[in-house]
């Protein structure tokens, strides 16, 4: 009798334990790799260092809840591998994390070997998230039917020009805007810049500096004699920042000197411009708990803030870059959100047909995706297009032109 | 013609090649060989004096002896363990030199950016300030570059012509052979001359750090700009390479100032020139 009662003690609790398990399994979510292929070596490596901690939190919060897709949780695990910021260097990461991996998604590219990392992975039907930079979209090297897994979730192209309309929002009384990049940056994306800005009446005019440049007394003598009060740079932050010091010790204190991309550290700019000639430098701004033209949902608003405060903490020291917020999660929230409108995790030729198109809620707005006419196919978001300038040891909102829609 | 603005970037620009580029000269003459990692020494220069003004509170002028002193000992180092050995008396021995001064170069700026890391780092609260003069200004650390390099030429010319180094070294230069029968030992000499040419390049770094930005990969326009100038001054000539960064500098300013980014492929072109022209450069010896 008492040996019954054990085997039934023992395979009642086999059973609940059985059980139990079952329903944690059908609860635990379904981790979804995705890949990062990012610049962590050479000189542009800062600007991929400081993203991964804020990234790795971000996933972390997020992940807390998921996503749901037919009834299953799924979460998102992060791999990243440098891409070196060469195009052999970005097919190399493109084919570990496909490969060998075996992520679903590219995410959050940014650096300058577009055509490489997008041939490896169209090839193996991956969705490559990634900007419209001046190597992609101008230079005819996307094509949107040998490129049909390629997604601009930034568009940055676009977001150059609109950053000079927040410019002339901020200062609509400027005389005129210099625009500045290094030859290697010349291509057929700036005839569209230009053409652009003469369509919007926008008065400026354009130097070049050779790579490499650390002197730039020609090129502000040259803005200064042309009528310049407002030099915007495409990127190029070192060369941003001896700019605007170099302009400050020659006496032109009323120029000012921005440029695209957000800032590393305001620290950084005070030390090497100098306190006083740092004073206004202009950069692009994702702080969505400032943004005062764009909408951004409350929850991710909040996602962000709490971010920044566990990247604070685990830091030791107050962590102020915002550039984060614009890329990494942005695109794993279009991702989520088509992967739900498509029904499917797995059908990539489903998940692209709810991209195109779609309208998706990320951590910079609402935005439906757009390109249609200009980039035969509509795989284009939107940006805020904000700015902030250097205030005191701070950044501070300055202006906000948010992108139209692409035809 | 250009504003005053202008001019004196020529100047201050002419001070860096100057500098760098009569360091480099000063090893070909000696040790036959041209070290591509010469900007290298220039961009750790600039850290150590970045170190040693943010980190140990030295004065800056202390500071950057420090940086020559580091760096040029570390020169050293290189040319006994690296350069030495591979410097094999053969027809090859010049083809290992170059390779491996060029490893070096990647050496360099991969260690820097794995200990200093590679965010840009600025000086600029080192000789603050500018002097204004009416219609233009500079700041003070130009006005520095500028009184440093007179300073290192001077230094240069008195320890050349008036120290039993110096004759030493010019004696290596021109006669190798009869030197060492005179009693000179060449390889040692051979140590001081990269010590001295490293400690130029990085005390260049160091006094442009603060005008400049500062990160692993600052060396490489100044090295390509001073081999630009001792081809310009002639390869060898101490002289030439003094005369070759002056006119380098002032040529890189003015130009770019009238043509904006044409300005390299003037540069370029003129090299080219000079190179069919007058090989030996303004100052070299001719090869007939």
């Amino acid at each position: 009798m008492k040996k019954r009662y054990s085997i039934a003690t023992i395979l009642l609790i086999a059973g609940m334990v059985f059980g139990l398990s079952s329903i944690a399994s059908a609860d635990e979510p379904i981790v979804i790799k995705v890949g990062l292929p990012t610049v962590l070596s050479g000189p542009a490596a800062p600007w991929g260092q400081i993203g991964m901690e804020p990234y790795l939190t971000w996933i972390e919060l997020f992940n807390k809840e998921g996503f749901k897709v037919g009834g299953k949780t799924y979460n998102f695990k992060l791999i990243t591998v440098d891409d070196k910021n060469t195009p052999e260097g970005g097919a190399a990461a493109a084919k570990q994390l496909i490969y060998g991996d075996k992520v679903k998604f590219l995410v959050g590219h940014w650096s300058w070997n577009f055509p490489a990392v997008s041939a490896v992975a169209n090839q193996a039907k991956v969705i490559f998230m990634t900007r419209t930079g001046n190597e992609a979209v101008p230079g005819g090297l996307y094509d949107p039917k040998k490129m049909p897994y390629v997604v601009f979730a930034n568009p940055s192209q676009e977001q150059f020009v609109s950053d000079l309309f927040a410019l002339v929002d901020a200062f609509p009384k400027y005389k005129k805007i210099g625009l500045l990049d290094c030859t290697i940056g010349k291509g057929p994306g700036w005839d569209l810049v230009e053409a652009a800005l003469k369509k919007a009446g926008i008065r400026y005019t354009n130097e070049w500096f050779p790579f490499g440049t650390q002197d730039f007394a020609p090129y502000i003598t040259r803005f200064k004699e042309a009528g310049v009060d407002i030099v915007y740079v495409a990127g190029w932050v070192g060369e941003s920042m001896a700019f605007a010091k170099q302009r400050w010790e020659m006496g032109y204190k009323d120029m000012k000197v921005g440029h695209s991309g957000p800032f590393v550290s305001v620290g950084m700019y005070n030390a090497v411009c100098g306190q006083d000639a740092a004073q206004g430098f202009i950069g692009q701004y994702w702080a969505n708990w400032d943004f005062k033209k764009t909408t951004v949902n409350p929850k991710y608003v909040k996602m962000c803030q709490d971010v920044m405060k566990i990247v604070s903490k685990k830091q030791g020291k107050p962590f102020v870059y915002t550039g984060w917020i614009g890329w990494l999660p942005s695109h794993l929230l279009i991702l989520a959100q088509a992967m739900q409108k498509a029904g499917t995790v797995d059908d990539t030729d489903a998940i692209m047909k709810a991209i195109r198109g779609g309208t998706f809620d990320s951590t910079t707005g609402k935005w439906t995706m757009s390109g249609a006419k200009a980039y035969g196919s509509p795989v284009v978001f939107g940006t805020p297009s904000a700015l902030s300038m250097i205030q005191g040891d701070k950044e501070i909102y300055l202006s906000e032109h948010p992108m139209k829609p692409l035809p | 013609m250009p504003p005053v603005g202008i001019w004196i970037d020529g100047l201050i620009q002419s001070c860096t090649y100057m500098t760098m580029a009569f360091g480099m000269v000063l090893v070909f003459s000696i040790l036959g060989i041209l070290n591509w990692a010469h900007g290298q020494f220039y961009m750790m220069g600039a850290f150590v004096f970045y170190y040693a003004v943010t980190a140990a509170g030295i004065p800056f002028p202390v500071s950057l002896l420090i940086s020559g002193v580091l760096v040029g000992g570390l020169g050293i180092l290189v040319q006994k363990f690296i350069i030495e050995r591979v410097n094999i008396p053969s027809a090859q021995g010049a083809l290992y030199v170059t390779v491996a001064t060029i490893a070096l170069i990647f050496f360099f700026e991969g260690a820097a950016s794995m200990i200093f890391g590679m965010q840009d780092k600025g000086l600029a609260m080192v000789l603050p300030g500018v002097l204004d003069l009416g219609s233009f200004s500079v700041s003070y650390q130009k006005i520095a570059v500028v009184i440093f390099t007179l300073v290192i030429m001077i230094t240069m010319y008195i320890v050349l012509n008036h120290t039993k180094v110096g004759l030493a070294i010019r004696a290596a230069a021109q006669e190798p052979n009869a030197a060492s029968l005179y009693g000179i030992n060449v390889k040692r000499l051979s140590l001081l001359v990269m010590g001295i040419g490293c400690a130029l390049a990085a005390m260049a770094g160091g006094i442009m750090a603060p005008v400049y930005i500062i990160n692993p990969f600052i060396g490489g326009v100044p090295m390509i700009m001073s081999l630009l100038a001792i081809v310009i001054g002639g390869l060898g000539s101490l002289t030439g390479a003094i005369v070759g960064g002056l006119i380098l500098g002032f040529l890189n300013s003015v130009v770019a100032y009238h043509l904006s980014y044409f300005s390299e492929v003037v540069l370029f072109v003129l090299v080219i020139i000079i190179l069919l022209v007058r090989p030996q450069g303004l100052f070299g010896a001719s090869r007939k």
